[in-house]
């Protein structure tokens, strides 16, 4: 039988001519018709290790070659068939009894652990790669990922002893759902949008990971201190204080918000705040419980600090799109948007819903935008899912590494961290970036804000001040960067992890 | 796709005793051969970076002295990607050639690009959270948002004054704000206690350590992980200890005279709050604390206390709720074990319990109820002027000191 290439895979022709996806809303991005030429511009394809790709093209040896890679795994005479050298060599550096061989007769003095763990990282990020190369492009084959996966999973465990093994692991799976989704034509959007981890994990589970998390790790305190400073100075003045937020959670941002309130000097006395919150038909906040009832803590919480305080929610469209009209304002409040995204313990959100969240909120004219996402690296068409692939396996290989400095031998907490939060994180970006025809995927909602209207509103050093405190608590490798004037980037090392910008509607800061 | 290079004559080096290896590396032939940078490597090795890097600056200024490892991965599949697996194996194998030689390869590279700048290889390896680029910044920022140039010398003074008073009310809010969270954390789980307490699936610790039993996979996973936070030793030190710039007069000296370097900027020795020196400014008092433990730390770094047994109560609180109500100051679900750090022996006996070693054993037994002695000790450190708590204990974790006992990852 003739091994063809998988024609299910939906057609996404990376390397064709894209004429849908740009990368900003400002910059019009030219859409260069590639030429399906490993040479292209797409470094990815360089970095294939020794593997000739034209050898999967199609010919004779395809069938042979397939097998001889599934049987190479099996037999300890590692891969026998004749094929291009290339490939041979390939298998062989991943088979474990070739390379432990190799490594045997060269390491006999050298007992250093690190060197074998970053052989052993060097291989699940070949393999990765090659798997995602699978899955895409000009080279697209189902077999071959089939066959990368199954060897992927030999290598690596969701509670592997390292970093580079579990986040190897996580992102199998997740490869591994798009290619049964692809099989099976199901690629909807169930598999875009996180999974809600609520539902499948046990509330005990989430709550203790959350409360890890946090201690873990600076990224919820930073979006919530760095939005509640902002928003503080821009309500030093007023008397009454509204706040929407589109996704509460479990509420904890608005705790040290009524604290700092409470206990400003400056200005009025404490303003009443109210809060309201968005709230979603269907899916349930189990582990946080609803939007109601966190509302009721929050109203139990300012009671016993003395915070003027009332809580309202307003629902959004069976389809999540918010509806300015279903707000009730107040005249004489200072309005807040309060727009928190992509942190660990966040389910995704569908671009549609917040986009109608942030127009929707411009024609209310608020005081101030808070928003905080995810840093993203805008990444040129011409490198395609691999490209994308990467890039994300980078900035979840950053949030595991930075967890692990912090915590080195913390490792089941951090493990279960990972495993409910991170893991249905990666799950939802795989399949996400997979699709990616989907226009507004990879610009931020920063640069969608300025386009559409919102001006850049100025961090106070204070702000910044903040974060950098907030960050000596954690380890050394993360640092904060302010960027154009009303944003300050988290991030582990080299790596961007999360941005904190605020913005408002006119052109005068306060 | 892999092709051998001829013998490569650009290699000037004088040692004669090179081998050129297949794909243009240079071994020693010493008994432990080296790889040696040669020009072509290096060449390549740019290469590498700049292709890395693309108009995002993946490879900045400050990436190249704290890649992550997989940027270190990815340079190094580069560097070898003309290899055969066979050579890289056998390259990595060779003395000279870990991540780590990489790493401060791309340091140097880095300095190659600022040849002005001062290296430290001490500073750059610990890390730091204020580079030297963005503290630049900073100080730029704030220099020209409060017009400093073109100012005298006094009104620079008062300048500085002024920002100094700033960021320790900064620091005093973040404090409170960090506790309020704490607080509110606590409400939640107090809530999650009281709705689950009667369900199968509750996986809270507390009920974990009762033995309830195990329901499955995923308590064990909890109480594993919870156990974990509970060997490390638990070194204090008061929150008044920062090293508030403040206390250096050099460090006044902010915008022109800073010398750049990785440490010696004036926000770094704000910000970096493990850069101990001999001043311990506290929050306008000036006596060291009794629990400074600028030397007991690991990488110097000193930990903070946090007011409050608010983070004790959070943790607690699972129990509390689930054994009764007089348990409002156990706070062992954690269980912690102390470091002997002589300085600390007053603090030492406030959390003093025993280890949680074996989930048969009855939670109570194991639960310390020092409430009037942890009272008394809390009120001599609120005169001190030092507070506590486990979330300060959290943080200090991140030394990794451990002391014996608890469970090692698997």
């Amino acid at each position: 039988m003739a091994m063809m290439v998988d024609e299910t895979i939906p057609d996404f022709d990376y390397y064709g001519s894209l004429s849908t996806t740009t990368t900003t809303t400002t910059a019009t991005t030219t859409t260069s018709s590639s030429e399906n030429d490993h040479d292209h511009g797409c470094t990815w394809n360089d970095w294939s290790p020794v593997l000739d790709w034209g050898a999967f093209s199609g010919g004779d040896n395809f069938q042979d070659l397939i097998e001889s890679m599934i049987q190479g795994h099996n037999s300890t005479g590692g891969v026998n068939v004749n094929f291009h050298p290339s490939v041979n060599y390939f298998w062989k550096s991943i088979s474990s009894e070739d390379s432990a061989g190799l490594i045997e007769e060269d390491y006999l003095e050298d007992s250093n652990n690190n060197q074998s763990a970053d052989i052993n990282g060097l291989k699940l990020v070949h393999l990765l790669m090659a798997a995602a190369e699978a899955l895409s492009g000009v080279n697209k084959s189902r077999e071959l990922a089939r066959v990368i996966l199954v060897r992927l999973k030999e290598l690596a465990s969701p509670n592997g002893a390292t970093n580079m093994e579990r986040l190897a692991a996580h992102f199998t799976d997740a490869l591994q759902a798009l290619l049964d989704g692809a099989a099976s034509g199901t690629l909807h959007a169930k598999h875009m949008f996180s999974p809600n981890y609520k539902d499948e994990q046990h509330q005990g589970d989430v709550l203790a990971a959350f409360q890890l998390l946090q201690d873990m790790s600076p990224f919820v305190k930073f979006g919530h201190f760095t939005a509640n400073q902002a928003i503080l100075e821009s309500v030093a003045h007023d008397r009454r204080v509204h706040i929407v937020d589109y996704d509460i959670m479990e509420g904890i941002q608005w705790a040290s918000l009524m604290q700092a309130f409470v206990s400003r000097k400056d200005g009025p006395p404490t303003p009443h705040l109210r809060i309201t919150a968005l709230s979603r038909s269907g899916s349930g906040r189990r582990s946080f419980g609803t939007v109601q009832e966190t509302g009721r803590r929050l109203t139990a919480f300012a009671a016993s600090i003395g915070q003027p305080f009332s809580f309202h929610h307003c629902r959004l469209d069976s389809d999540e799109t918010f509806k300015p009209t279903n707000l009730k304002l107040v005249r004489g409040e200072a309005l807040i948007i309060n727009c928190m995204l992509h942190l660990p313990h966040f389910s995704y959100r569908a671009s549609d819903s917040v986009a109608s969240f942030l127009s929707g909120s411009k024609n209310l004219n608020p005081r101030l935008v808070t928003l905080v996402e995810e840093e993203i690296r805008p990444i040129g068409e011409e490198e395609g899912f691999v490209g994308r692939f990467m890039d994300t396996l980078h900035h979840y290989s950053a949030l595991y590494d930075s967890l692990e400095a912090g915590f080195p031998l913390q490792s089941r907490a951090r493990t279960l961290v990972e495993r409910v939060f991170l893991r249905p994180h990666i799950t939802g970006s795989l399949a996400r970036i997979y699709r990616v025809r989907e226009e507004d995927e990879r610009y931020s909602w920063g640069e969608w804000l300025g386009a559409v209207g919102f001006c850049k509103s100025n961090i106070s050093f204070a702000n910044h001040c903040q974060a950098k405190l907030l960050l000596g608590l954690f380890n050394d490798g993360y640092r904060v960067e302010e960027i154009g004037t009303n944003k300050l980037v988290l991030g582990w090392k080299s790596r961007r992890l999360f941005s904190a910008s605020i913005w408002n509607t006119t052109d005068t800061d306060l | 796709m892999f092709h051998a290079k001829k013998p490569s004559t650009m290699n000037s080096h004088d040692r004669p005793m090179c081998v050129q290896g297949d794909s243009g590396l240079v071994l020693t032939t010493d008994p432990k051969p080296r790889l040696r940078w040669t020009v072509e490597l290096h060449e390549r090795f740019v290469d590498a970076v700049t292709q890395l890097g693309g108009p995002d600056s993946m490879f900045s200024i400050y990436s190249l002295a704290n890649p992550t490892y997989i940027e270190l991965l990815m340079i190094h599949q580069y560097l070898f990607r003309e290899a055969t697996p066979k050579t890289i194996m056998r390259v990595m194998g060779v003395k000279g050639l870990t991540l780590y030689h990489l790493k401060s390869h791309l340091q140097k590279f880095r300095l190659g690009k600022q040849p002005h700048k001062e290296f430290n290889d001490h500073s750059v390896k610990d890390g730091d959270r204020v580079t030297a680029a963005t503290s630049l910044e900073l100080q730029r920022n704030s220099a020209s948002s409060s017009g400093m140039i073109g100012r005298n010398m006094n009104e620079m003074q008062m300048e500085v004054q002024r920002r100094l008073h700033e960021q320790l009310e900064v620091q005093r809010h973040l404090q409170l704000r960090i506790e309020a969270q704490g607080k509110y954390m606590q409400t939640i789980l107090e809530k999650a206690c009281q709705t689950l307490g009667g369900e199968e699936n509750m996986a809270l610790p507390a009920r974990t350590f009762k033995g309830i039993g195990n329901q499955g996979g995923l308590i064990p996973d909890i109480s594993a992980a919870f156990k974990e936070f509970g060997t490390p030793p638990l070194s204090f030190s008061s929150f008044q200890d920062l090293n508030i710039c403040g206390g250096h007069d050099q460090q006044l000296e902010l915008h022109a005279q800073s010398s750049m370097g990785e440490r010696s900027s004036s926000f770094d020795g704000f910000m970096n709050l493990g850069n101990t020196t001999d001043h311990n400014l506290t929050l306008g008092k000036k006596r060291p604390s009794p629990y400074s433990s600028n030397g007991g730390n690991s990488n110097g770094k000193s930990p903070f206390m946090w007011s409050d047994d608010f983070r004790l109560q959070e943790l607690g609180v699972a129990t509390a709720a689930a054994l009764g109500p007089n348990n409002e100051d156990d706070h062992q679900i954690i269980q912690m074990e102390r470091s002997c750090n002589p300085e600390l022996d007053s603090v030492s006996d406030l959390y003093e319990s025993k280890p949680i070693l074996q989930e048969e054993k009855k939670c109570d037994a194991k639960l310390e109820r020092p409430s009037p002695r942890r009272a008394a000790q809390i009120s001599s450190l609120s005169a001190q002027g030092g507070r506590s708590s486990v979330f300060g204990e959290l943080l200090s974790w991140q030394d990794g000191k451990v002391t014996d006992g608890g469970e090692r990852p698997e």
